[in-house]
């Protein structure tokens, strides 16, 4: 319908057409829309299936829109780490929309203002403008589809590589073809839709010679070349006709394929960044109370909130978080693309599962029992792919649609933890974490113990009012290596007169990795139990030195009656110094990179705290390309330091020493989160870089400024 | 099947413990308790067996903990029994009281931990048998069932095994290593309150206080910290100086 | 009730050593007449054995079955104590000791303790055991008690030494209970590749290397320092390591010239199958780990710390 009415509209609308054709034509729209509404229909029962928990309020529902479609328009989101398909998609979605309103234009003039009061704005000077609009739209659009292509043939950037990290070759749905070869079919059908646009507006420019080519620029450049090729005014009469059936029926048969095809979407992509959880990864969702008595987690396709099933089709293989998994990255069977894929596939299989009769049954009644389809297995999403994620939000934050692959993936983990199904040393520290409330086994008496060392005795919060509540976290409290950082900064915070205590034996694993792990109930536990602790203090804000116990005190513990300002010691130390209670400008001068932890970075975007100390303190920061929101896991995180690598696999924190390595001669690789000081101090030495550099915990850098001052 | 599962909620003590009651018992302050290592190992293998499983603990309020975890991995009922009469009771006590309590399930099968984490004493599970007048069979690696019969591998001294067969019902005290036993998660653990947990004391189990004492088989007179023994020579300083002196020390002893 | 009832132990032909040391510790109590009882299908083959120090009679008990049976023991012990009424019974802490022990003491209300590592008198026998999982040593005595039934740790009395009058030989005729059990063969566990007690030099881990992967760090360890790898039993429940390679009570016994044990706190059963070796050197980061006890040297380090240098040194 796009540029074919749009082209031929100068002048009659269906040029030259019998009665009868006409009536053919306009049976056929009228299928086609049917055809879509049908198509629309069957995924909307499918959500339907699902169950109707943690949809945003009503009340959000226009500002959703309004920044949803913003961010469209802007292609923020798509742009991202790659222009090319930025500028290639700008072109394809701009030109495609501008098109599409044009066709309604000349649908409403036709069918409804010429029809039914028999005038007509499908003249003049509008429609001179109209024309050249969409001339040149159609531009853009046939350059996006261009780069598009070039991009996806010739350039094959590795996102867009298909394969799938958890089949082996050979099995039955390893072969992507189907994705594939549907990606280029949606990829030429529209292209050929607009070319054949421009072939019809040239066939028109040339028979009709309407006198006002400059407002029809490329049909008359098409013009021109019928004229080179000597087809004749009566070749051009033979033509018209057939072009026209051919790119409208074309036309018409996409939009009805459109919810069955990769056009979809066109309105679950939309969707799914409406619907977007701004906190998804940093705050899971607790289980809804009306769901308390049922097992836990995502068992089949029944089990899934609407909101996920909607973004398992919001999905357009964009290849993104694949390209940042760092499971996937070092040989990991996950990719959060093919997760994705994999459960939108179950889902659509227990639509089939139910039939045409079930999709208006649910469509009617709601939810039609559910499938019983399980969407682990060996045949469906595997329990190792599930195992290998680190939760480090970087498919998350990429997505430009909204999709929440990572906490998609605890969900499902829920269930595993439901049926003990896990490994058995993660087993072992969950439940060594629940009797003695750390990952370390050690008994709860001795958390303070790290304190003895000090030259003053540290307050105890439970007793005494402070100022700042220090929760210091398990590995801070407990791994020998990270109990000089945390020596270090009690000492600096001690001469610089901040007001601190600590919990000492009340504290317990934050459970921020618990939660990760599947393990709700043991994290509701260790939650209820802070919170209860943390509510008989008096204190204005609490301190934390480990970046996963800030992500969910401050994200997460709300949910549970905890509400309260969590600073990280990185702001801290800023603060301090930019009060100038910590003398250290320009004290040290090495030349370091820095590494964003997780759950201080991309979680909680406290990417600029730490730069700014190390430049305060005189280091020269050269930074690693993957860095801030793109920072690459060190792979301790979703419980994954709980359980043994396989062996003979590169694991991320390597892969991560060598970037450091390889942006040139530096003193210090810097860190500010207790895990990374344990992964990266292995690393280095099994990597074999410990001649190239030296590990150095932020907090170490300050008090060495300190001293030498 | 119907098996019954005797557990222990064994205690660890804390590393700066202090002694109460004249030298006889230890702060209970220091004590941490937990489900005996043994038991997870019995109660995973009665999961896999039975149809129906029972777990029975003799113990104070904190056994319940653990009652609760075998409830959460799926056994069907549980029992606690406690008196203040059974203060200080030995394997053999426990093993009468807990032949009072299991012989009142008629149980197809009863299946013991070899021993407790904390007593050792490696006898309570046969001092059952003997009081239930059960065929019985110590220290099973591995079981399977063969209709009204079991073959059970039992771990011998030695990396020796030997295979025997047992008809049921008969009581088996397992090893650890013979499954995986299963996670009960926290959910699962609460919502195991809901499951039967039956408390009972001696009078409810038609036991007197003197059956106790007269099945007991010694009385704790003293408890004491061990002492170092001959003392081990401790090498000091870094792991590098450690490194070093360990390797003379082997280099001269291997070469004696 | 009068006197010490030793029951020997034996397997497959053969007594065991540990027989030797109840009887040592028999005779270092000065009770009275001390009898050996032999429940054996062949009771005459450990005749000359048997010939010891400090025994007085050996009462022989034949039983029909050729092997090992619990309630057939159980019963011959049952009719040698009501025959003999001894006022104590020595039985070694044993796998088949485990086997019927017990069930003699529960049916016939005895004075019973196990695991004994102590034993003296006081007006009746007073025991010393561990307790809380080694962390403790508990005393134990048996108030109204005629007759005490205890089961005595291997490896820790000493031995009885030949010599002495032979002693008395007499069969006794005892009511048997029929087998309620059966025994279908012996089996070894999968031999693996290597014999560690024959090595002069075991690196030994336990649970302390935490990872199934860092086997193959400390295999290449061992190698390096010209050691050969054995573990303890928690590394062959899980499946890292296969059980030849278990020193322990279960496991294999070993008598090398130098142990050395990285991250193994030294359980009893761990214990029984290693304490023999020449020089035992222990590493652990609990200071109190009962391993400490048998070492000759030890030093409270990590024990990665300590691999990763002796790694260097040796390289």
């Amino acid at each position: 319908m796009l540029a074919a009415l749009a082209a031929e509209k100068t002048r009659p609308v269906l040029w030259h057409m019998s009665t009868g054709l006409e009536v053919l034509w306009y049976f056929l729209a009228v299928a086609s829309v049917l055809v879509f509404a049908y198509g629309v229909a069957r995924p909307v029962a499918k959500y339907r299936r699902g169950r109707a928990i943690w949809l945003p309020p009503r009340s959000e529902l226009w500002p959703r829109f309004k920044d949803g479609t913003k961010t469209l328009f802007a292609h923020s989101s798509i742009a991202r780490r790659d222009p090319l398909a930025g500028w290639a998609h700008r072109g394809t979605f701009y030109g495609f929309l501008v098109l599409f309103i044009g066709t309604v234009i000349l649908a409403i003039d036709t069918d409804v203002v010429h029809r039914i009061f028999g005038a007509s704005y499908f003249k003049g000077n509008f429609y001179l403008v109209y024309s050249i609009v969409l001339d040149v739209m159609g531009l853009a659009l046939v350059g996006g589809l261009a780069i598009l292509m070039v991009r996806r043939g010739i350039l094959r950037p590795r996102k867009l590589d298909y394969a799938r990290p958890d089949r082996e070759p050979g099995e039955e749905q390893y072969d992507r073809r189907v994705y594939r070869v549907g990606d280029w079919v949606f990829l030429g059908v529209l292209i050929t839709i607009a070319l054949t646009g421009y072939l019809l507006e040239g066939v028109r420019v040339a028979e009709d010679n309407p006198g006002y080519n400059a407002w029809s620029p490329i049909g008359w450049v098409f013009a021109q070349l019928y004229d080179a090729l000597g087809i004749g005014q009566s070749g051009l009469s033979d033509i018209r006709h057939g072009i026209w059936w051919f790119h409208g029926l074309l036309a018409i048969t996409f939009v009805a394929a459109i919810p069955f095809t990769k056009a979809v979407h066109m309105l679950t992509s939309y969707a799914g960044l409406v619907l977007k959880d701004p906190l998804a990864g940093k705050r899971l969702r607790p289980i809804p109370p009306e769901l308390a008595s049922e097992p836990a987690g995502y068992a089949t396709i029944a089990d899934f909130s609407i909101g996920h099933l909607l973004q398992l089709d919001a999905c357009t293989k964009c290849g993104r978080c694949h390209e940042v998994c760092p499971a996937n990255a070092t040989g990991r069977p996950l990719s959060p693309r093919d997760v994705v894929l994999e459960l939108r596939e179950q889902a659509n299989a227990s639509m089939e599962d139910v039939g045409i009769g079930g999709v208006l049954g649910t469509l009617m009644h709601g939810s039609n029992g559910g499938s019983d389809r399980p969407v682990i297995g060996e045949h469906a999403v595997h329990v190792d792919t599930l195992w290998s994620c680190m939760q480090c939000n970087a498919c998350v934050e990429i997505c430009p649609v909204g999709i929440e692959q990572a906490p998609i993936i605890n969900q499902l983990r829920r269930h595993l933890i439901e049926e003990g199904e896990l490994d058995s040393n993660l087993q072992s520290t969950l439940q060594v974490i629940h009797k003695s409330g750390n990952s370390f086994g050690e008994n709860r008496r001795r958390r303070g113990r790290w304190t003895e060392e000090l030259d003053f005795d540290v307050k105890d919060a439970r007793t005494e009012p402070v100022e700042l509540l220090w929760f210091v976290g398990d590995y801070a409290s407990f791994d020998p290596r990270s109990q000089q950082v945390t020596r270090a900064l009690a000492e600096i915070l001690h001469g610089a007169g901040v007001d601190f205590g600590i919990l000492f034996d009340a504290e317990r694993n934050a459970g921020n990795d618990v939660r990760r792990v599947g393990e709700e109930g043991l994290f509701e536990a260790l939650a209820e139990h802070n919170v209860a602790q943390l509510q008989e203090c008096e204190f204005s804000r609490i301190l934390t030195s480990d970046p996963h116990s800030l992500n969910t005190l401050r994200n997460e513990y709300p949910d549970y009656g905890g509400d309260w300002e969590v600073v990280h010691h990185t702001s801290l130390l800023l603060e301090l110094i930019d009060a100038g209670r910590l003398d250290i400008d320009g004290r040290l001068s090495y030349r370091v990179t820095y590494h964003d932890p997780c759950y201080l970075g991309r979680h909680n975007g406290g990417y600029d705290a730490p730069r700014e100390v190390l430049r305060r303190l005189g280091c020269t920061l050269v930074e690693m390309p993957r860095n801030r929101d793109n920072s690459f896991c060190c792979g301790a995180g979703g419980g994954r330091i709980w359980i043994p690598d396989t062996p003979g696999a590169e694991r991320p924190s390597e892969n991560r020493i060598r970037e450091a390595v390889s942006v040139g001669p530096l003193d210090l690789f810097v860190v500010t989160c207790p895990k990374d000081v344990t992964m990266f101090e292995d690393a280095i030495k099994t990597s074999g870089h410990d001649g190239d550099l030296r590990l150095a915990e932020l907090t170490e850098l300050v008090q060495e400024a300190l001293v030498a001052g | 099947m119907r098996i019954v599962v005797p557990v222990k909620q064994v205690a660890v003590v804390d590393e700066d413990f202090e002694l109460v009651d004249g030298g006889s018992a230890v702060d209970p302050d220091f004590l941490e308790w937990s489900l005996n290592e043994w038991d997870e190992f019995s109660v995973e293998a009665a999961l896999q067996m039975g149809d129906e499983v029972i777990v029975v603990t003799v113990g104070e309020e904190e056994a319940t903990e653990g009652l609760l975890a075998c409830l959460a991995k799926g056994a069907d009922r549980a029992l606690r029994i406690w008196d203040p009469a059974l203060e200080g009771a030995d394997a053999l006590a426990v093993a009468r009281v807990l032949a009072a309590a299991v012989g009142r399930e008629s149980p197809d099968l009863v299946l013991c931990g070899v021993q407790s984490s904390d007593a050792v004493n490696s006898a309570t599970g046969i001092g059952l048998a003997a009081h239930l007048d059960l065929p019985h069979l110590a220290v099973a690696r591995a079981i399977s069932a063969d209709g009204d019969s079991l073959t059970v591998e039992r771990e011998l001294e030695g990396g020796l095994i030997e295979v025997v067969r047992v008809g049921l019902p008969a009581l088996l005290t397992v090893q650890t290593g013979i499954n995986e036993p299963r996670y009960a998660n926290l959910r699962a653990i609460k919502q195991a309150r809901e499951k039967p947990l039956e408390v009972l004391d001696l009078a409810g189990l038609g036991l007197s206080e003197s059956d106790v004492d007269a099945a007991r088989g010694s009385r704790l007179r003293k408890l004491a910290v061990p002492e170092a023994g001959e003392g081990a020579e401790m090498l000091q300083g870094s792991p590098a100086e450690v490194a070093t002196r360990i390797r003379e020390i082997v280099a001269e002893r291997l070469s004696a | 009730m009068s006197g010490v009832l030793v029951v020997a132990e034996a397997r497959r032909g053969e007594l065991r050593e540990v027989t030797l040391e109840l009887i040592g510790a028999a005779k270092g109590l000065g009770q009275g007449p001390l009898s050996v009882a032999v429940v054996d299908h062949d009771p005459s083959r450990f005749a000359d054995r048997l010939a010891l120090d400090g025994v007085d009679a050996v009462l022989a008990v034949k039983t029909p079955g050729e092997h090992f049976e619990p309630h057939v023991a159980q019963s011959a012990l049952e009719g040698l104590i009501a025959a003999e009424q001894p006022s104590l019974v020595l039985l070694a802490h044993s796998i088949d000791s485990l086997g019927f022990a017990p069930a003699v003491a529960a049916r016939g209300g005895l004075g019973f303790a196990s695991d004994v590592t102590r034993i003296w008198w006081e007006d009746g026998p007073v025991v010393g055991r561990s307790a809380y999982g080694g962390k403790l040593e508990a005393e134990l005595d048996f108030p109204g008690r005629d007759t005490v039934l205890l089961l005595l740790r291997g490896g820790t009395f000493e031995p009885a030494e030949p010599g002495g009058a032979a002693p008395a030989w007499r069969e006794v005729a005892v009511e048997l209970r029929e087998p309620r059990s059966e025994h279908v063969e012996f089996r070894e566990v999968e031999a693996g590749d290597v014999d560690i007690t024959k090595a002069d030099f075991l690196l030994s881990v336990g649970r302390g290397i935490e990872d199934k992967d860092n086997v193959e760090q400390f295999e290449e360890l061992a190698e390096r320092l010209g050691a050969t790898l054995s573990v303890s039993r928690p590394l062959v429940d899980a499946g890292w390591v296969p059980g030849a390679r278990q020193v322990g009570q279960s496991g294999k016994t070993v008598k090398p010239k130098v142990y050395l044990a990285l991250g193994i706190s030294g359980a009893v059963q761990h214990l029984a199958g290693m304490r023999g070796a020449d020089t035992i050197i222990a590493v652990n980061t609990d200071p109190e780990a009962p391993i400490f006890s048998v070492a000759h040297y030890g030093a409270v380090a990590d024990l990665f710390d300590v691999a990763e240098q002796l790694e260097q040194q040796s390289g």
